[in-house]
This record gives structure tokens, sequence and C-alpha cells, in this order.
């Protein structure tokens, strides 16, 4: 195991509230490490009460606490401190809505400021993800920008920073539009719930595809024990054990392992009850998948969590998995549409659906539990595209301790929809669909570096794994393998070959990596 | 250590008049990390002399030479501290660390030495540290004794200062910024500022300037490239992005900017030749410019990245260095490679100001 992923194993660790990490003991660490510099007034701790955020910004509080500022703590006081700090300052679900791909390492997002000037100021750094998921009061937001330039004062040396008046503007805008934006109000009270029981989930990895599964969580003095079977369409199956625990207002984090791998779950829980987010392997966080799960039992509200494969070739038959709780509703489908039920349970129905014709796209249900995502009935596509359509990749290993980050890309079919012409609004999302990969030089400056020969390859997945890192001295000036360059996709469909491209910058490595980045 | 004379390694590719004794003999000084000045005679292409310093770490960045080159100063210790070290013996003769528990102060890029020899210039970027929060504080420029580091005076500064330079009869302190600040060097007092972002903003974007590299010593011109966009062209005409040279001649006080070629490369530094006739700039390649006209002369490409330029006293050699653990001559004329030296160790130059001296041989 690489030093690295040493390290990042030891932060996840942090958020599993394993151990012995009770509230009581959060708060005691609290009064008696963090209170001996932060004094407790009539108001609170200072600044540790002027502030709310995820449990991963509390982690990296503590942590930076621990590196710049001396302060000793050992794993399960660290571990209890940040349970307590995110049980009793922390967001709403709500409140951190918009911006859970950062706290979930998704791939396939983009990161936009509310306006070039904050996009130019915080994300030129950092996600702006990163701010939009802390509260503070005025006075802490004036005193965490005070922080960036003091901790890092060639900041307003660098680009899209020596150009302006960096602290004038940093002092009459950027502090105003936080305060005003993400005022500090009120922390939601933390769940505090026994989420025992069994949780059948539905999600897809990319790159492998829809899976069907069971979650079983047990509660313990300190979390809740995990276990999770994955069961993939392709008829492979992985099961992981961990733990984890809720933190807050309802965020999940848990580690859990099977024999060929560590995952890390990131999800929200739900104002309806559903546990909602992504997971991803420890130190490889490009791979791992969606997930949406809900518990089982008597009293469980009718829900169909996923429905597999969610299209069907019009004049095909095809078994079609729902996956659900509750699922004793009646079968309800459009005109056009015929099924015969193979099997049914209330968390499981398997379908065989054949339709003579095209429908497009139309609604399946169970009762009241209508499919999350429309089920498509076509005759052939239109055109496909890549998802995500700018990707970045980085090298790495290659003796150093930084491993490779890899870049997974999928095959889209769509269908033009009514107006019957491509990328409009009313486009049909037909599904992910199997693809030719390979990759070309981006332009002519990436042609004459033969990027493509160096960059890395993709295989027949979608998944492209980089160079390895360091200078290359088969390269004009001994260039690390990095790289300019174009994937494309080719999907067979209905005799026809449709193409898409999509944009890789095979980059350099992540030298600084944060929880939150 | 045994001299090996220039020619002998580099066959006839140097014409250098033969030395007599007494006359004047380039070197090169050059931090690298984690706490060393290497001084390069360029003569003998050999490492002449490693002077290690105590708490420098994580490298010493701008070195600054006496006028007589017998002491130099360094920034060190994480920009917080300066020394003045012996040339000769390498001993380290005067410490002065800014920061106290209390207050963090850095020393980013900008230190230069009056051309009396009394005085050191520094420009610093402060921070107060709280118990629970920090407070950014004024810049400011301090002027220290160059005998015996104790700080003489301070004057309040602009932000985002980054080179600074004496004009040649010492009455005057050049500081680049946003714009050229002029102070008098006596008072502190700014007295002039010239536009550098503000320079032809009806016709083109803002110029960026990252000027970080203090290497103006065989000429006496401080230059700088800078880039910046046309107005009236698409973004996508590759005539839209420009290439312009920021000149500030010590001697005369005259600062020129100008327009030399289409942004198809960056260059990170440039540097002047004694003759003030050409400049050199380079990063992936070598490009000379004809100062007189204005225009782009030639370029080469290099075997990989160098951050900084010096050019010879006798302006036949352009030296590259920076980034990586070499210090590499080229013929400057026809931007040939002649040869380079090794720093011991491998040990990276970074971003550090590279600085070139004469003294006696």
């Amino acid at each position: 195991m690489t030093s690295l992923s040493r390290l990042l194993l030891a932060t996840t660790a942090v958020l599993l509230g394993a151990g012995a990490a009770r509230a009581a003991d959060g708060a005691e660490v609290l009064d008696s490490a963090c209170g001996a510099c932060h004094a407790r007034e009539e108001g609170g701790y200072d600044r540790i009460d002027a502030v709310r955020k995820t449990p991963e910004a509390w982690d990296m509080t503590v942590q930076r606490m621990g590196r710049n500022h001396g302060v000793s703590l050992e794993p399960e006081e660290r571990a209890a401190v940040v349970r307590y700090l995110a049980d009793t300052r922390g967001l709403s679900v709500a409140e951190t809505e918009d911006w859970r791909y950062i706290l979930e390492r998704e791939p396939v997002a983009q990161d936009l400021g509310p306006n070039a000037r904050m996009s130019e100021t915080c994300g030129r750094c950092h996600s702006y993800a990163r701010v939009a998921l802390q509260r503070r009061t005025p006075e802490d937001w004036r005193h965490l920008v005070n922080f960036h330039l003091g901790q890092f004062p060639t900041l307003e040396y660098q680009a899209l920073a020596r150009d302006r008046d960096w602290w004038g503007i940093a002092q009459n805008e950027i502090m105003p539009f936080l305060a005003e934006t993400y005022p500090l109000g009120e922390a939601p009270p933390a769940a505090d719930l026994d989420l025992s029981g069994e949780w059948p989930v539905a999600g897809r990895q990319p790159g492998r595809g829809d899976y069907a599964g069971l979650l079983t969580l047990t509660a313990t003095e300190s979390g809740h024990d995990a276990a999770l079977r994955l069961d993939f369409a392709d008829g492979s199956s992985e099961s992981f054990t961990g733990s984890g625990a809720l933190y807050g207002a309802g965020e999940w984090r848990a580690s859990l392992a099977s024999p060929e791998r560590e995952i890390r779950q990131v999800f929200a829980l739900k104002e309806d009850g559903v546990l909602e987010g992504r997971w991803f392997e420890l130190g490889r966080d490009v791979v791992g998948g969606r997930l949406t799960a809900a518990r089982a039992g008597e009293g469980a509200a009718p829900r169909i969590l996923g429905v597999s494969p969610g299209r069907l070739r019009a004049g095909e038959t095809a078994e079609v998995l729902v996956t659900g709780v509750g699922l004793t509703g009646e079968l309800q489908l459009p005109e056009g549409l015929t099924a015969e039920i193979l099997s049914a349970s209330d968390r499981e129905v398997k379908l065989k659906l054949s339709a003579p014709e095209a429908l497009g796209a139309v609604s399946l249900a169970l009762g009241e539990a209508a499919a999350p995502e429309p089920f498509v009935v076509f005759g052939a596509l239109d055109r496909i595209s890549i998802s995500p359509e700018t990707a970045i990749s980085r090298v790495g290993d290659g003796g150093g301790p930084i491993p490779r980050t890899p870049a997974q890309f999928e095959a889209f079919g769509w269908l033009n929809g009514p107006d019957g012409a491509p990328s409009t609004e009313d486009d049909v999302f037909v599904g992910r669909f199997p693809a030719q990969w390979r990759t070309e030089n981006f332009d002519a400056a990436a042609e004459a570096m033969r990027d493509a020969d160096y960059a890395g390859s993709i295989d027949q997945n979608g998944l492209f794994t980089p160079g390895v890192a360091g200078p290359n001295p088969e390269r004009p000036m001994m260039a690390n393998n990095i790289g300019n360059l174009k994937v494309v996709a080719e999907v067979e469909d209905a005799g026809r070959s449709l193409q898409a491209e999509a944009h890789l910058y095979a980059t350099v490595q992540r030298f600084v990596d944060a929880l939150i980045r | 250590m045994k001299i090996r004379p220039l020619s002998a390694l580099l066959g006839v590719a140097l014409a250098l008049p033969a030395l007599s004794r007494g006359e004047a003999r380039d070197y090169i000084i050059a931090p690298s990390r984690p706490d060393k000045l290497v001084v390069v005679d360029t003569e003998a292409m050999a490492v002449d002399k490693v002077i290690r310093i105590k708490d420098a770490g994580p490298t010493p960045m701008v070195p600054v030479l006496s006028p007589d080159a017998k002491t130099v100063y360094a920034i060190v210790n994480r920009s917080e501290s300066v020394v003045k070290i012996d040339l000769e013996s390498g001993e380290t003769l005067a410490r002065v660390d800014f920061s106290t528990p209390e207050r963090r102060v850095k020393a980013l890029f900008g230190m230069d030495i009056s051309p009396d020899g009394s005085t050191l210039a520094i420009f610093q970027t402060p921070v107060k540290l709280g118990t629970t929060h920090y407070e950014v504080e004024p810049t400011s420029i301090a002027f220290y004794d160059a005998e015996t580091l104790e700080l003489k005076r301070e004057a309040p500064s602009p932000r985002q200062i980054t080179l600074m330079m004496y004009s040649a009869d010492g009455a005057k302190l050049y500081a680049i910024g946003r714009n050229l600040h002029i102070f008098d060097a006596q008072t502190g007092e700014m007295i002039e500022e010239r536009p550098i972002q503000g320079w032809e903003n009806d016709k083109r974007t803002p110029p960026d300037v990252l000027a970080v590299w203090s290497q103006y010593e065989s000429s006496g011109v401080m230059s700088i490239p800078f880039y910046s966009f046309l107005l009236d062209k698409e973004p996508t005409d590759p005539e839209a992005g420009r290439t312009g040279l920021f000149t500030l001649d010590r001697e005369t006080g005259e600062s020129v900017m100008r327009d030399v070629e289409a942004m198809d490369v960056f260059y990170f530094s440039t540097a002047v030749n004694p003759a003030k006739t050409r400049a050199y700039g380079a990063y992936n390649v070598l490009q000379s410019f004809d100062l007189t006209t204005g225009k782009p002369i030639k370029r080469v490409a290099l075997p990989r990245s160098y951050y900084s330029v010096n050019v010879s006293s006798d302006g036949k050699i352009v030296w590259l260095s920076g980034a990586l653990s070499d210090v590499a001559a080229y013929d400057a004329e026809t931007l040939e490679r002649l040869g380079h030296v090794d720093l011991p160790e491998g040990a990276s130059i970074s971003l550090n100001s590279v600085r070139l001296f004469s003294r006696p041989d």
C-alpha cells in the first residue's frame, strides 16, 4: 500500500464513528483540546460556534489544528470530536443538495460558482462547492478570508489574482457576498436514528453496469455495522462488510471492504427515508457507483428504486428487473407494452416485456410506486453522446506515492424526441450502450507530441488508464506522459454505426488533495 | 579545485578574450534546495563554491550581491528571514528573522541593495497571528542597514509587489507591482507611478505580469515579459494574444512597455545584454529580441524548461537556469548550446532568482 493510500485510509477511518466515538466523549474533547484556545464565551466557543459545515469539513479543520497548531489527538478522540461537531454544528441535507458531488467525489459533475467573480476568487484553487457547504457569521467569513491570504501569501500573486486588486476585492466584495449568501443560521438537530434493517438497493457502476442488491445495517453502540451485496446485471456479484455512522441531520458515512477492494459510502438520508448517494473505491474514487436504498419491512412506503434495463427495443422482448420496497401494487403499463410477470416479491419483480412498436418514453408503476425514470421503447437510436463530455485523468505510480487517476466514460443513446431535431430539450435519453472505445490526438500540437501514444489507453468498458508519472526520456523535453486526447465511442445500433467524441485532459498528479477538493 | 578553461571544455565554440590577472570574471550564484547557494565559475565551467545556510529551508530564494561582490544576502527560511554571508568564507555574518510568534512576515520576491552598499530594501507582507484568527496587515518596504541588518525604517507600499531595483544613483527605488511604483529611496515615500496593468487599456486587456526573477546585473536593465489580448481582434485570432516586454533602465530611469510578438509561447523571464540592444527570454524555448526595433530575432528549442536568464558581462553568453539543477550556456548570437554545469546533489533551483556577478580574477 502506498503512503498516500494509507493516509487516505486513516482520514477515512475518522468518519466511521469507529470505536468509542460517542457524543459525550466528543463534547469532552471539544472542551479540553479545542477549548484550550477557543475561549468559551456567552455565544459558545470562539469561532467554533460561528460555523456550521459537513463532517468532512470538520475533519479537515481538526486535521489542520493538528498539522499547523500542534493539537495532538488520539485517533478515537479525533473521530469523537468530528462526530460531535458534525452532530451539533452541521448542515441539513437540503442545504447540501446542490453541492453533494464534492462530498461524493462524483466525477461527472461541473463545479460552477454563482458568478465569474466568485469562481475566479474561490473556485480557482478549490471547488466552489467547498465554499457553499459552509455557513458562518459575517465576522467568521471575514476571519476565513484573512486566514486565506495570511496562510497562503502568494495567493495574491497567482493568475486571476495578480491582475487585480485581490485584497480589495476580497474585503469589499467577497466577504459581504459570503456573509449574505451563507449566513450562520441554525444547526439542524442530529437525526440520531437506528437504521437497523434490510435496505434493498439499486444503482449503476459506470463501466460495469446496473446492479441491484441489499444493504444490511445493524445498530451498534457507536454506529452501525454494514453489509452490502451487489448483484450486477452482467451476472457478477460482490459482497462487502464494514461499518458506518449517521452524522448530524442525515449524513451517512461508511467504509466497507470486499475481498477485492475497499470502498467508502457517502449517502444522504433524505426526508422520505431514502438513502441516496455514491460509493467509491478508496484511493481510486473515480471508480464507484450511485446508489439508492430504502428500508424494507412492514409499513415501508411502496417505492421503485430501479428498473434494469430501462429500455426495450420495439419488436423484441426483454427481461426487466424492478427493484424496490413494498412492491405489492398492480403492474401498470402504457398501451402498446405487454408484460409477463416472471417472479414477484415485495422487493423484486421480474418482468418479460415486449412491444411491437416504438413508444418513446413511457411510465411504469406498481400500484402507487412509479419508476423513478421513464422507460423507453425505441426502434433505433438517433444519436449517441459520451458522458462526461470533458474529463481529467492524472498520471501516477511510476515509483511515486500518488496512484494514477483513471477516467471513466460511458456512451449514452438518444432519440431526437417529438421535434425530430437532435440535442434539443425534448430529446429522450435511452440509456447506456456498449461501445468500441479509442483515443486520438486532440489537435495538431497533440499530434506532434504523439500524446495518444504516451498518455494512456482506454479499455472496451470505457475506462481510460493514464500513463506512469515522471519525466519520460522518450518524449521531447522529457515530457511527462500527459496528453490532450479525443475519446471516441462507436455504437452499432440497428445496422448503423453511431459515433461520439469527448475531450480528455490526461494531466499531472493532484499533489495536494483534501477530503473536500 | 582544478580550473579547466571554458575553451577547453567547449572547443572553439567560444572565442573568449584571454583573462589577464586582475581582470573581472563572471560568476553565477544559484540558490538551490534546501539550503544552498552555489557559486559557479563561468570561465572554468565548474562549481566554485557551495555555501550552506543554517535553517534556510525549503530553499533560499533571492540572493543579492553587495556592490563589491564580497557579501551576499539571501531571503531564506520560508521567506521569513534574511541572512548576510561572507562570500569567501561562506560564513553567515548576520541574520534577521522577520516573524514573531504574534506576527508572521514574509519577504517573497523583492530585495535590492543600494548602490553604495549601505542599505537593503526588502518588500514585506505581514499577517497578525491571533490565538484563533489571523488578520492580514498592510504591506511595506523595510530598509535595513546592510552592515548590521538593523531595521532603519519602514514605508507603506502597495500590495502585490514582486521585484525591486535601486536607481543607479541610489535616489530612487523601483518596485514592480500591478504598476511600476517609484519610491524616494531616502524617505520611502512613493513619488511616482507608471502604468503596467493600466497600459493601453483602450486597446488591450490589462497585461498579465509574473515577475519574480531578479536578474538585471550585467545590463542594469530590468526586463519583464507580459501578456495581453488586443480588444479589436477575435480571441481565436492567433494575432490577438500578444507578448510584450517591459524594460526599466536603472541608469536613466526610462521605462518602456512594448509589444514584441504574437503570444505563441510563454517566457517565464527575460534579461537584457550589457549593450542594451538585445533581450533574451526563456521557458521552453530560448528567444532573442532586438530592443532597437522591438522585434524577435531568433528562437531555439530547449531540452527542458529553464526559468531564469542572465547575460554575461561581455554580452556573448546567455546563461539559463532555474527549474531543475543546472546552469546552461548559450551563444548570445546563434543561441547554440555551449555547455552546462550541474549543481551538486541534483538540488532544484526551482523558481529562485539566479544572479550573475563579476569580480577580479
